[in-house]
């Protein structure tokens, strides 16, 4: 066995727990049937799934790591043999493993209620459901945690909370999204079907593929967090592959987006927003340490670029793929001689390369954990604070210095994106450059 | 075994080495000491590949630590200063945890823990939960689990914290027994009498530097120092104790001497009956126990007067 699932399965499954999770979940199941229709078992076999795997199984999730950091044993961990899948599975289904026994039972009531109700596909799409949300609330907090430890951010039980609530968070996104028995999907009505690449497809098949495809995804992150801690280097393909499913898979859904341009220009918008926005979520979660920087540079330096590949974080990825995507834009807006949405494009590229520079520019003044607070004050404070302020004072020509304004003259905005952007990135090097020669 | 090149650690707000270099023989026990701040436990961290170097190279056994990491953790074993316990678990479920983690077939696991209990001296103990033992039975408890895998290397941050006499006695032992049987082991301590029993080898640590840029060779446990002392002057004490066989003189004058001579209670007892035939009135024998100490405040005393 797993020897880290075997450790926490002598820790978890203590035969006192264990009589008396089986005593709670008869009584509560008894009392539902008790209770003349009041309360289905069903129902709170849903109720108890939520509880113990989503809420319960969270926390234990977000703690398997702070835990072992908390109480010292992280580094004998880090040194043993266990490879990183290894480690990652015993520890996201060895510290849930109480929380999954119970959902187990509640999971088998769950199918047997919605199989006298709904037949057997309903059941069996409710159980994936559940299944899925369990994996993904879990894998994300105990991502989550992961991040935290790479980041050396503390250890105390208010980390352990914000990590649950990170699982929390993918939790809720999986019920407002792919609820089978909801009748929204987010702000749309549910249909039986929905459009996706110009395929017409059911829509429960298609949400319960999407589920598994973003569990799948969830775990692979997990596991590559596991990687980096074990001191391991990841490739960056696994990062681009996933940048390209999210593309794609954000692209066909040109028929809900309200842009007025023609099906493969609404898609590389959609393909080009979703990979920016992960270039913004990257850039403040990964560590950004002078340390991977120098040593990035390094292998560049001497053209090792193999090594240097495999330095490059998350964000930098994204910030790529998603540049390349809006230069193909501007080249296709130029086609079409379409000058305006040709500069809104340009600036739009100029802000994110500006708001990247912003955010690496707080993690080297601080130099400490809050460079990243900072980064997202400033960010509301150029994108929210000073636009507000200047609209107030009625100068709207002022706002295309901080948002991607059409102007006249139309390069004004792109002109002022990318002045920022140079100016950031040059302050945030020349900090580099000084932090390191004063370090000497 | 242990090469380390321009070594250069940063933290957020502090650099904590500054150029480190040092070499680490096979088969030694070195000690590395310093106050407390000096980065000691950055450098064991840095050893244990367990933090980048901000430049610098680290190899262990000929693997780079960037490069190889894992490959490094396979051979170490690794004893942090404050080493936690699952406290909820049994000596022996730990120590079967710590030696399947570490690699050890299922069928080898329980001699292995055996073993390894035995070693630390709570082979009676292995039903006992980690949380019922007490401090210096924890500590043991923690050694165990750095050695159960039987490592190649084996760093220990303060590892007799919390030890009474006679385990620290005991642990002396132990440390030996492991270099005995191979291992190379680099204990960090700002208590030299700690290290005093099995250290032949000093790493001096102060700012974030090695002193005198080397390590020092302080003794050879094989060959440790002793000193005799005569109640009336022979200043042919020297030349009487070259001649013996197995007795290098390092230092001597009429009423004292101070040697190296191996460490054989026979032998001992063949030196001082030759001393008292030859008509030395020996009024004082024994182990000179502050080797480490001399060589430790010689290092930092030649580093105040150059710093004069």
């Amino acid at each position: 066995m797993n020897p880290e699932f075997q450790r926490n399965v002598w820790l978890e499954l203590t035969p006192l727990r264990l009589v008396v999770m089986a005593a709670v979940l008869a009584l509560a199941f008894f009392a539902a049937a008790l209770s003349n229709g009041l309360i289905t078992p069903g129902g709170v076999a849903r109720a108890l799934f939520l509880v113990l795997v989503v809420v319960w199984g969270t926390h234990n999730a977000a703690r398997s790591v702070v835990g072992e950091i908390r109480d010292r044993t992280w580094d004998s961990q880090r040194l043993s043999s266990l490879g990183p899948g290894t480690m990652m599975w015993g520890k996201l289904f060895g510290a849930t493993v109480f929380n999954w026994t119970g959902g187990l039972v509640c999971l088998a009531v769950i199918a047997a209620d919605t199989l006298n109700t709904a037949g057997i596909a309903a059941a069996f799409a409710e159980v994936v459901y559940y299944v899925a949300m369990g994996v993904i609330a879990t894998a994300t907090s105990l991502s989550a945690s992961l991040i935290g430890a790479r980041r050396r951010q503390g250890r105390t039980n208010i980390e352990v909370f914000l990590y649950q609530v990170a699982g929390l968070a993918a939790a809720l996104a999986v019920a407002v999204i792919a609820d089978p028995t909801g009748s929204s999907i987010g702000t749309f009505p549910r249909t039986d079907t929905l459009l996706w690449w110009n395929r017409t497809l059911p829509t429960s098949t298609f949400l319960l593929a999407s589920l598994a495809v973003f569990a799948g995804w969830m775990l692979t992150g997990c596991y590559r967090q596991m990687r980096l801690e074990l001191k391991l280097r990841n490739g960056p393909w696994v990062w681009l592959g996933f940048l390209a499913f999210m593309g794609v898979y954000a692209a066909g859904f040109d028929a809900f987006a309200p842009l007025h341009f023609d099906e493969i220009t609404a898609r590389l918008m959609l393909a080009g927003l979703v990979i920016a926005g992960l270039a913004y979520v990257a850039a403040i979660l990964e560590p950004k340490s002078k340390v991977q920087l120098r040593w990035l540079g390094g292998e560049f330096g001497r053209f090792h670029l193999g090594a240097a590949l495999s330095h490059l974080q998350c964000w930098m990825m994204s910030y790529l793929v998603a540049a390349a995507i809006a230069v193909a834009l501007m080249v296709r807006f130029a086609m079409l001689a379409m000058g305006p949405e040709l500069a809104t494009t340009g600036a739009v590229l100029g802000f994110v390369t500006r708001d990247l520079g912003v955010i690496v520019l707080m993690a080297m003044l601080t130099r400490r954990r809050g460079g990243d607070l900072l980064a997202l004050a400033v960010l509301i404070l150029i994108y929210w604070l000073l636009p507000s302020i200047l609209h107030s004072l009625q100068y709207y020509g002022g706002q295309a210095l901080f948002l991607p304004y059409r102007t006249d003259p139309l390069w004004m905005s792109p002109a002022a994106a990318w002045l920022e952007a140079v100016a950031v990135w040059a302050i945030a090097v020349t900090q580099m450059a000084l932090s390191e020669k004063s370090s000497r | 075994m242990i090469t380390v090149t321009d070594l250069v650690y940063e933290y957020p707000t502090t650099r904590a080495l500054k150029g480190v270099s040092l070499h680490v023989a096979p088969q030694t026990i070195t000690a590395l000491v310093g106050p407390n701040g000096a980065g000691k436990t950055t450098l064991l961290r840095c050893l244990a590949a367990l933090e980048d170097p901000y430049s610098g190279t680290v190899t262990v056994a000929g693997h780079d630590t960037r490069a190889e990491p894992r490959a490094i953790h396979a051979l170490l074993g690794y004893l942090p200063d404050f080493c936690g316990l699952y406290d909820a678990l049994s000596v022996r479920r730990i120590l079967t945890y710590t030696a399947r983690s570490r690699g050890i077939a299922p069928a080898l696991t329980a001699t292995a823990v055996e073993k390894a209990a035995d070693r630390v001296g709570l082979v009676d103990r292995l039903d006992t939960k980690a949380g019922d033992l007490s401090r210096g039975l924890r500590q043991r408890l923690a050694i165990a689990q750095a050695i159960v895998h039987e490592p190649k290397v084996l760093l220990l941050d303060e590892p007799a914290a919390g030890l009474d006499p006679q385990a620290r006695r005991d642990l002396s032992a132990l440390l030996v027994a492991l270099k005995t049987a191979g291992m190379t082991l680099v204990v960090s301590s700002h208590i030299l009498a700690e290290l005093e029993d099995y250290c032949s080898e000093m790493l001096i640590i102060e700012d974030g530097l090695i002193v005198g840029g080397k390590a020092i060779k302080v003794k050879d446990v094989e060959r440790p120092r002793y000193f005799v002392e005569i109640a009336k002057a022979r200043s042919d004490l020297k030349d009487f104790l070259n001649a013996r066989a197995g007795v290098d003189v390092i230092e001597a004058d009429e009423y004292h001497a101070l040697f190296t001579h191996a460490r054989s209670a026979t032998a001992r007892a063949r030196l001082i009956r030759d001393l008292i035939n030859a008509g030395f009135d020996v009024s004082a024998f024994g182990e000179a126990t502050k080797a480490l100490e001399a060589a430790y405040f010689s290092q930092v005393g030649a580093k105040a007067e150059i710093g004069r």
